[in-house]
C-alpha cells in the first residue's frame, strides 16, 4: 500500500511534466481553454523527420563526435599522470579542471564569445567544439583519473618486473583494465555536448544550430509542438545512458551528470 | 580554455575605457541589486524544495528499497536542463499559467532537475549509515518517517550540507530554464541579465562584473570542490 502510493507520488511528479511533452508533441490542433487538445496526431512526428530538423541533428553529431576524440585523447594521459604520479603543481591542474564545475560558466563563456569574435571563431564549428570542451574536458580528466585509480598499482609493477618497459605496461595491462571506464568516460563526454545549451547559444549564434538551440528557438516562438518533439528525441540518448548505467557504472559517474 | 576568459571577465570588471575603476560594480548595484537578491531567493527556495522532496523519499527506500522509485527519482538526471525548460512551461502553462512565470514556478522547476542529482547524493549518504542503528531504532517501535528524521538526517548531516551548497550553486548559475520560462518584466535571474548586457546591449564590462557577483554567490561550491581535491 505504502509502495504504491509512494509509486504514484514520485510518478506523478517526475513523469508529469514529460508526459505532457509527449501529449503536445502529438497534439496538432490545442487552444487555450480546452484541457486537452481538439486534434491529436502525427503530423508534426511525421514533418520534423522530414525537415529542418536533421541539420541541427547532423551538426550536433559531429560537434559531439569531434570533443568526444579531443577530450579523451588528452584525459587518457593526463589522467594516467594524475592519478599516478605525485608532481609539483598537481594540485593547481586538478583546480583548473574543477573550475567549470564549480563557477557559473555563462559569464565565462560570454567571455570566450568576445575573444572568438576577435579570432573569427564565433558563429564557427570549431569555436562551439572549442567551447564544448572546457566542460568535457572536466568530465573527461576527471573520470580518467578515477579510473586509473582504482588499478592496483601492483599490476603495473609486476608487469615491469618481468621486463616490459613503461609504454609496454601502460598499453597491455593498464588500458585494458581502465576499457569499461574509458568507454563511460566517452559516453559522458558525448551526452553532454550532444546536450549543451548556454556555451553553444552564445559561441554558436547565429550560424552553428545543435538540437537543444533548435528546441529553445522553436519554444521561444511558440511552436510548442515542434520543441516537444525536439525535446522527446533530446531525451532518448540520456534514457538509453540510464539504462546502461544502472547495470554497468559506480554511482560516482552519475555525479557528474547533474551538471548538464 | 576556462581559466584564461574567467581571468578576462574579471579583468574587464573593474575597467571602464581603459581605465581602472569600481564604476561597473555601481552600475551593478544601481540596476540589479533586486535580481540579485531574487536570484539567491529563487535559488534558496528550489533547494529546499529540492530537500523537502528528496529527504523523505530517500529516507522511505533506504528503510524499505524498492527499485521503481529510486529509478523514477534518477530520471531528471538524465533531462537536459533545456528540456526541463520547454517541459515545465508546457506542463504548468495550461494549467497554471501565473504559476508558470511567477518566481515559484522557477524555483519548483529548477527543484524538479536538481532532484536526481540530490537523490543520488542522498542514498550514497543514508545507505552508509550501519543498519544497526536503524536496527536499534526499529525496536522502539520506530516507522520510516521516524528513523529518516531521528537517525538518518542527523547521522547524515554533512553529506547534507555538501550536497545543499552544490545545489545552490547550481541553481544560482543556471541559465536555460529561466530562459525558457521567464517573462518579459519584473525580476530576472542573474545569468539571464549577463546573457542580456551582453548580448543585447553590448556592454561586455557590466556584464562581467554581473559574472564577478555570481562567482562570489558560488563561492560555497568551489571551496566543497576545492576540498575534495585536497583529500
Amino acid at each position: 500500500m505504502a509502495r504504491a502510493a509512494a509509486l504514484a507520488g514520485v510518478g506523478f511528479l517526475v513523469v508529469g511534466p514529460l508526459a505532457s511533452l509527449a501529449v503536445w508533441s502529438l497534439a496538432e490542433r490545442w487552444t487555450y481553454p480546452s484541457p486537452w487538445p481538439q486534434r491529436v496526431g502525427l503530423r508534426y512526428w511525421s514533418r520534423m523527420l522530414g525537415s529542418d530538423f536533421l541539420e541541427p541533428l547532423r551538426v550536433g553529431l559531429v560537434i559531439a563526435v569531434i570533443v568526444t576524440v579531443l577530450a579523451l585523447a588528452f584525459a587518457l594521459p593526463l589522467g594516467y599522470v594524475l592519478a599516478r604520479l605525485r608532481f609539483p603543481g598537481r594540485t593547481a591542474i586538478l583546480l583548473a579542471f574543477l573550475l567549470p564545475q564549480a563557477f557559473p560558466q555563462l559569464p565565462v563563456f560570454a567571455s570566450a564569445t568576445r575573444e572568438f569574435y576577435r579570432w573569427g571563431l564565433a558563429g564557427t564549428v570549431p569555436g562551439v567544439v572549442l567551447v564544448h570542451l572546457v566542460g568535457g574536458l572536466v568530465f573527461a580528466v576527471w573520470t580518467m583519473t578515477a579510473v586509473f585509480r582504482s588499478i592496483a598499482p601492483e599490476l603495473e609493477e609486476a608487469a615491469q618486473n618481468l621486463g616490459a618497459s613503461t609504454t609496454r605496461t601502460f598499453l597491455t595491462v593498464s588500458l585494458p583494465l581502465a576499457l569499461p571506464g574509458l568507454v563511460a568516460s566517452a559516453v559522458l563526454v558525448f551526452l553532454y555536448s550532444l546536450d549543451e545549451f548556454t556555451g553553444t547559444l552564445l559561441v554558436g549564434s547565429p550560424f552553428v544550430t545543435t538540437l537543444p538551440v533548435y528546441m529553445y528557438t522553436a519554444s521561444v516562438g511558440y511552436e510548442l509542438q515542434i520543441a516537444s518533439v525536439t525535446a522527446i528525441a533530446l531525451m532518448v540518448p540520456g534514457a538509453v545512458l540510464l539504462l546502461l548505467l544502472e547495470r554497468f557504472l559506480k554511482a560516482e559517474y552519475l555525479v557528474f551528470f547533474g551538471q548538464v | 580554455m576556462f581559466v584564461w576568459p574567467l581571468t578576462v571577465s574579471v579583468v574587464a570588471s573593474f575597467t571602464r575605457d581603459g581605465a581602472w575603476t569600481l564604476a561597473n560594480y555601481g552600475t551593478v548595484w544601481r540596476l540589479y541589486a533586486r535580481d540579485v537578491g531574487y536570484t539567491v531567493g529563487v535559488a534558496a527556495a528550489g533547494t529546499a524544495l529540492t530537500f523537502a522532496a528528496a529527504i523523505p523519499a530517500c529516507g522511505w527506500l533506504r528503510v524499505r528499497a524498492f527499485g521503481p522509485v529510486e529509478f523514477l527519482l534518477k530520471v531528471p538526471l538524465f533531462v537536459p536542463f533545456v528540456v526541463v525548460g520547454h517541459a515545465l512551461r508546457v506542463f504548468l502553462s495550461p494549467f497554471a499559467p501565473a504559476f508558470a512565470s511567477s518566481w515559484a514556478g522557477l524555483a519548483a522547476a529548477l527543484a524538479w532537475k536538481h532532484l536526481g542529482l540530490a537523490a543520488l547524493l542522498l542514498l550514497g549518504a543514508f545507505r552508509a549509515v550501519d543498519e544497526g542503528y536503524l536496527e536499534s531504532a526499529r525496536q522502539f517501535g520506530a516507522g520510516p518517517g521516524r528513523l529518516t528524521r531521528d537517525v538518518l538526517v542527523p547521522m547524515a548531516a554533512p553529506t547534507l550540507a555538501v550536497s545543499a551548497i552544490l545545489i545552490f550553486s547550481s541553481m544560482l548559475a543556471s541559465f536555460s530554464i529561466p530562459l525558457m520560462m521567464s517573462r518579459g518584466g519584473g525580476a530576472q535571474m542573474l545569468m539571464i541579465d549577463v546573457y542580456y548586457r551582453f548580448g543585447q546591449h553590448g556592454d561586455f564590462e557590466t556584464a562581467a562584473a554581473l559574472g564577478v557577483v555570481a562567482y562570489l554567490l558560488a563561492m560555497g561550491a568551489a571551496l566543497v570542490y576545492g576540498r575534495r581535491i585536497v583529500r
